[in-house]
């Protein structure tokens, strides 16, 4: 520092002081801000210096060149931003405001495009009391206009002392009658409404949303985000039903549980390969909960399936094991009988086509607690089903692993599932032998992977073989569709009533997968349809259940591309080969 | 003569007391104003029509929307089933549907019978003239 410098440079210590106190303002601050506190100085100081110069005309042009210097900029500024505005401003933003309450969730439609839920614009009607001139008379023809609306909150709203709401979701119409008795008082608001056009169809599974456009329910509630998100960006929402395999599923549930007079149904039609529903249905239509996936269900002889799965794939069991059902089987005091008794030695085959209690029981209890609880667990019967459906319940499993328990839940009883569980498990066992989970999301579930390995693919062909000759000659033939090669398992359950098991309160099920036949990886589809306390005589799943599957499994193979062929069994047209030759002498 | 110093003249250079530059920055200024003027005026009133067909556009996506929903309303799965029910329509059976490559096979299967050909018959022409109903 120099004495030519300007004494504000200068800095004088004061005693006691730190380092960093006294300093002046700027100087702890960055250097641009000094350089700016350097320039006003300056221009403060110009006209002493102008004057100590001699030359005092000076200073007044600076300055007025610097006060033109200023304006021009300023108003250059404000002309930029004028033509600015007036040129490029944003065109959208005038028509975007028309709908201040429009709904941010995107239109739900099936996986081929078919609208299912959608947001339609309404009117919300306000009165203003204190602008209505006649209130009575008001109140008189607003009712006879729109005789729909509630009288007490129209009165409440009429005779009140502020705006307030009278109703929601009028249509245009109704707004241009009220609109054309010119009342004073009297508004409108536009808002957006969530419309499901399908009325009844697919309610169970499409759920619903609230008033602020955030789902309650079902997929409106699972996708939740995913359909907002879409619908900010304008896009439609595609889930993964078909609504045409929906309508055929729903109608034909409807008229098999008519029918029979069953309290209730429900249908689930998966793509076996990707995890996908294509449909899911609940019966009646006035049920609250979708059955499918928040209902559980002890179903009976269907997990004979499972058992003797676990039983080849483990090596325990093959085609040419036979299993002696010639008397009970005793567990401890309890006998486990045939509900239809052959009282011989049955092969594995005629174990599930006769669907055999004391041939599964024995397998069960040769495999022991350990490997019957793995096998279980791998095929999903032992938790929730992995659907996106919030309303997924979880099963209610065995308390213990006892050989009583066992035996029981080889027949399906001491084990309670929803349908979901047992559609997501008969294509684990149908489609190569890989859990994959249900999804509603068209494509199927998002980093799904290959999925776990549940058996291995051989005992999975093995199963699909002996799901087949259960339709051909067992007790599913009521599923059997011309040329579809349908196969599956019946499945027969008495329910509980008052803590003891009754005959008239039955559940019938068909698990069913078609076509059965063909290489591991081919395009199957599984259906399952399950009915609830059916009235009709007998109530088995093959008489009250599997009649349906066919029916369903007939229509939607031509939606599905499951073009009708011959195999071993019948033909094309659905007539029986006479006698099935094992030409290949595997046994299966 | 500098440069600067025939700058300065030019820039003293008066027209009636007042310098030609103020004059010619005037003149900018007023042009500036006017063509600020003249574009938002244009802008308005484009922004005015840009905003009517919007609501026009709005209030058409609205109908459009309400009327798919009617569509999709009309084609619910059950209320096509009761209607094809109530007409007498249902499933075709497996036995009545073919394939497009079954198509040539049904067309021979139900081709008409090869024509028969009779020896003409003479008929009097009192017959002929007779009508139909007064053959017998």
């Amino acid at each position: 520092m120099s004495v030519q410098d300007h004494r504000a440079h200068y800095h004088r210590p004061a005693p006691g002081a730190s380092a960093s106190q006294g300093r002046p303002f700027g100087s702890t601050l960055s250097p641009w801000l000094r350089l700016f506190a350097g320039g006003v100085w300056w221009i403060e100081h110009a006209f002493e210096r102008a004057r100590a110069d001699a030359r005092p005309e000076e200073d007044t042009r600076v300055r007025i060149f610097l006060v033109m210097v200023v304006f021009s900029i300023v108003f250059s500024g404000l002309a930029i931003g004028a033509i600015h505005s007036a040129l490029f401003a944003d065109r959208g933003g005038a028509g975007r405001s028309a709908n201040p309450n429009a709904l941010e969730r995107a239109d739900l439609v099936d996986r081929n495009g078919a609208l299912l839920a959608t947001n339609i614009g309404y009117y919300s009607l306000y009165i203003h009391p204190a602008e209505v001139w006649d209130r009575r008379q008001a109140m008189a023809d607003i009712r006879r206009a729109v005789p729909r609306l509630p009288a007490n909150r129209l009165r409440t709203a009429m005779f009140g002392e502020r705006r307030a709401l009278v109703a929601q979701g009028l249509t245009p119409n109704e707004r241009r009658a009220i609109h054309a008795l010119a009342l004073g008082g009297v508004e409108f608001e536009a808002e957006d409404l969530r419309a499901y056009p399908l009325g009844t169809s697919a309610q169970h599974l499409i759920g619903a949303s609230d008033t602020g456009g955030v789902g309650t329910s079902g997929v409106e509630l699972a996708f939740n985000d995913e359909i907002r998100a879409a619908g900010a960006a304008g896009r439609d929402f595609p889930i993964s039903i078909d609504l045409r395999v929906q309508g055929v599923l729903e109608n034909e549930l409807a008229a098999a549980a008519m029918a029979n007079g069953s309290k209730g149904a429900v249908g689930i039609v998966t793509n076996v390969m990707t995890g996908e529903v294509l449909g899911m249905a609940s019966y009646p239509a006035t049920t609250t909960k979708n059955q499918a996936v928040s209902a559980v269900y002890e179903m009976g002889s269907v997990f004979k399936t499972f058992t003797i799965a676990a039983a080849v794939d483990t090596g325990r069991a093959d085609m040419n094991t036979m299993i002696d059902a010639s008397e009970a089987f005793m567990v401890g005091k309890r006998a486990i009988k045939d509900f239809h008794a052959t009282n011989r030695v049955l092969s594995l085959e005629e174990v599930y086509l006769h669907s055999s209690n004391i041939g599964t029981s024995r397998l069960a209890v040769g495999m022991g607690g350990a490997t019957m609880r793995d096998y279980f667990t791998r095929f999903g019967l032992l938790a929730a089903a992995p659907i996106e459906l919030k309303e997924s319940a979880r099963p209610i499993r065995p308390r213990d692993w006892s050989d009583s328990t066992l035996a029981s839940l080889s027949f399906g009883y001491g084990i309670s599932i929803t349908p979901a569980q047992m559609s997501a498990a008969m294509g684990a066992l149908t489609n190569g032998g890989r859990y994959i989970p249900l999804s509603l999301r068209r494509g199927g579930a998002l980093n799904r992977g290959e999925g776990r390995r549940v058996v291995s693919e051989q005992t999975s062909q093995t199963m699909l073989e002996l799901m087949r000759r259960n339709v051909v000659r067992g007790s599913g033939s009521h599923a059997d569709a011309a040329g579809l090669r349908v196969g599956g398992k019946t499945g027969s359950a008495n329910k509980l009533v008052n803590g003891r098991y009754d005959a008239t309160h039955a559940v019938g099920t068909f698990a069913a997968v078609f076509p059965a036949d063909g290489p591991v990886g081919t395009q199957r589809y599984s259906i399952l349809i399950l009915m609830d306390e059916p009235q009709t005589f007998p109530r088995t799943g093959g008489f009250v259940a599997a009649p349906a599957v066919g029916n369903i499994a007939n229509r939607i193979a031509p939606f599905l591309g499951v073009q009708r062929r011959a195999d071993a069994y019948s033909t094309a047209l659905g007539d029986k080969v006479p006698s099935f030759q094992d030409v290949e002498g595997d046994g299966r | 003569m500098t440069a600067g110093l025939m700058f300065k003249r030019v820039f003293d250079w008066k027209i009636r007391g007042v310098r030609w530059v103020e004059i010619i920055g005037g003149l900018l200024v007023a042009v500036m104003v006017l063509s600020v003027y003249i574009a938002k005026a244009a802008a308005a009133r484009e922004g005015s029509q840009i905003s009517e067909l919007e609501s026009q556009i709005a209030e058409n996506r609205q109908r459009v929307r309400l009327l798919n929903a009617e569509i999709s309303r009309l084609e619910q799965p059950a209320r096509l089933e009761a209607l094809s029910r109530a007409a007498g329509l249902g499933p075709v059976a497996a036995r009545r549907q073919a394939t497009e490559g079954q198509l040539p096979a049904l067309k021979s299967a139900s081709e008409p019978a090869a024509p028969v050909y009779v020896a003409p018959v003479t008929v009097p022409a009192d017959d002929v003239a007779k009508p139909a109903g007064e053959a017998l």
